[in-house]
């Protein structure tokens, strides 16, 4: 049981990285990415290759993952951006679709559909973490560094200008706002920290493959922001606890017919997003309704 | 035409030969236009006269077709919106895109920060910044409503908070598309005093007025525009006097 509780714990923290961080481009930038899971796979790849070839310190393997994610993430930002929001969406999409078939073919690296196995522990400073009770400090540790430099940003000149560019992105360049390239500067943050999951997530399984990157990551990771609460500080973190606790819970209710609880979970899912939306727009910690003033 | 006293004021922008088509349509055709230090030139004319189109091409959100745009003795054609913001040009928006969703004490304080990459400020720099912002905030009599949520204010108020935003920069022109547009009586007394005080501290303004008595009550001078073209710039009276002008203004056109 603790074991297991472990695990969740541990998972949860993972995930709020990357809802963490993808609220970071989506609540305050209004940018809508469908590929964050690259960047999540990307930083497992890179971070695990390190570790595997060179060195398994955290102090190798964390900066070169950083780094791949934030050096691809400014090849897609950089065309994408100049556009409208849209646009993006649908070149992030492409992303993704194009980075799965890669995570798949490029086996000296990924070792293709078959994944890589044997990923070496963390090494933190010299001291190899594998337990489970001790990665769950450096992943709830990695989560509250992360949220610390994401609150300082939100809260400064750059994240006044993020929300300047997400409420009118006209308004904001009239205001001296050089929306492309803040908009740019945003992603390539975003992506980088979305790495550092990456990179835990590695070496934590000490096993990857291409199923955990692909479009349904994606996909849970924008539900867990929305549904926590999208522009919000605690609500990715929410998302992520409540969509990973879900599957749990409802295994543990005897009076469902077991062999049907695969559907069962996605009709609560769906039942679930659905009522929320109508009711709670905001998400679960967002504002309770939205303004019926100030319209124009 | 005759010489005035708002002739003799340094011009901060010349406007030569400005065209902008859309599809077949002229909305500023050949407009040729200098706009003085420290006094207020109002733009009329009847609706798709081309003032907006102007402010768009003066700021950069559309490029020109031909023309030449120059700003304190220097060109400015291939300027973009973020550059002639801090070149010290600033706009208001007919539509007034405040920043719905941030405070109106926030959306002040965006305004006027315009690095792109988060800078550390000084402790006097972060001072100077605070003034500033309650400045405009008093002003523009939202003090009291500075943690409000933009989308949340009166009709008025988002007007003033429009203006606010402008008010709080150091920008040297301000163009201002129908600020006053919709305002009660009373409201729009204090925008008028609000404007004149800014006028007097060195503000120079470029106005899109429909309301004669505001336009009457402001003008230093008035450009006269219709179906893009440019049909006078002068003295206020001698601009209102002219039976044609009135004629096209009130839609007496023949």
């Amino acid at each position: 049981m603790e074991a297991y509780l472990l695990n969740l714990g541990i998972l949860i923290s993972i995930y709020s990285i990357l809802g963490v961080t993808l609220n970071f481009i989506m609540g305050y930038a209004g940018i809508y990415s469908l590929a964050h899971a690259v960047f999540f796979g990307v930083g497992a790849y890179a971070g695990t290759f390190m570790a595997m070839h060179y060195n398994a310190s955290i102090f190798v393997t964390l900066p070169v993952a950083m780094a791949a994610g934030a050096f691809l993430s400014l090849i897609l930002a950089l065309p994408a951006l100049r556009v409208r929001g849209e646009y993006f969406v649908a070149a992030s999409l492409g992303l993704q679709v194009l980075a799965v078939t890669i995570f798949s073919e490029w086996k000296s690296v990924t070792g293709g559909i078959g994944g890589l196995i044997g990923i070496p522990p963390l090494d933190v400073a010299g001291f190899e973490v594998f337990k489970p009770s001790q990665f769950i400090f450096v992943t709830v540790g990695a989560l509250i560094i992360i949220l610390f430099i994401i609150n300082r940003l939100v809260h400064s000149s750059f994240g006044r200008s993020l929300r300047a560019i997400r409420d009118s992105e006209s308004a904001a360049a009239a205001f001296g706002k050089n929306v492309p390239l803040i908009k740019t500067i945003s992603v390539v943050i975003s992506s980088a920290l979305t790495a550092v999951a990456g990179v835990l997530y590695a070496s934590y399984l000490s096993f990857i493959n291409v199923e955990s990157f692909k479009l349904d990551t994606s996909v849970l990771i924008m539900a867990m922001v929305i549904i926590g609460g999208t522009g919000t500080q605690s609500g990715p973190i929410v998302g992520a606890a409540l969509l990973l606790l879900l599957p749990s819970l409802i295994s543990y209710m005897d009076f469902l017919p077991q062999t049907e609880i695969g559907s069962i979970q996605q009709i609560i899912y769906g039942l679930g997003m659905a009522l929320l939306m109508i009711y709670r727009p905001g998400g679960i910690v967002g504002r309770k309704k939205q303004s019926e003033t100030g319209k124009e | 035409m005759v010489a005035s006293s708002a002739d003799t004021q340094d011009v901060l922008m010349e406007i030569r030969n400005v065209d902008k088509a859309f599809g077949g349509v002229k909305a500023v055709d050949n407009v040729s236009m200098d706009l003085r230090a420290g006094i207020i030139t109002t733009l009329v004319g009847p609706n798709g006269a081309g003032k907006t189109t102007l402010f768009n091409l003066i700021t950069g959100e559309l490029s020109k077709d031909s023309g030449s745009i120059k700003w304190l003795g220097n060109p400015i054609n291939k300027i973009k919106p973020f550059q002639a913001s801090r070149a010290g040009i600033l706009r208001t928006f007919q539509d007034l895109r405040l920043f719905n969703e941030m405070s109106v004490e926030d959306n002040i304080l965006t305004s006027v920060e315009n690095n792109s990459v988060p800078i550390p400020l000084t402790k006097s720099q972060r001072t100077a910044r605070r003034e500033k912002v309650e400045h405009a905030l008093n002003r523009a009599g939202l003090f009291s409503k500075r943690k409000v949520r933009a989308k949340d204010l009166a009709y008025a108020e988002r007007k003033f908070l429009s203006m606010a935003r402008v008010m709080a920069t150091d920008a040297r022109l301000w163009l201002l598309d129908e600020p006053a547009s919709g305002l009660d009586p009373n409201s729009y007394e204090k925008f008028l005093e609000i404007l004149r005080d800014e006028v007097k501290q060195g503000v120079t303004v470029c106005i899109i007025e429909h309301n004669l008595d505001i336009v009457i009550g402001i003008s230093d001078r008035i450009a006269f525009l219709d179906r893009g073209k440019l049909l006078a710039d002068g003295e206020p009276q001698s601009i209102l006097d002219d039976p044609e002008l009135r004629a096209i203004y009130f839609g007496e056109r023949t």
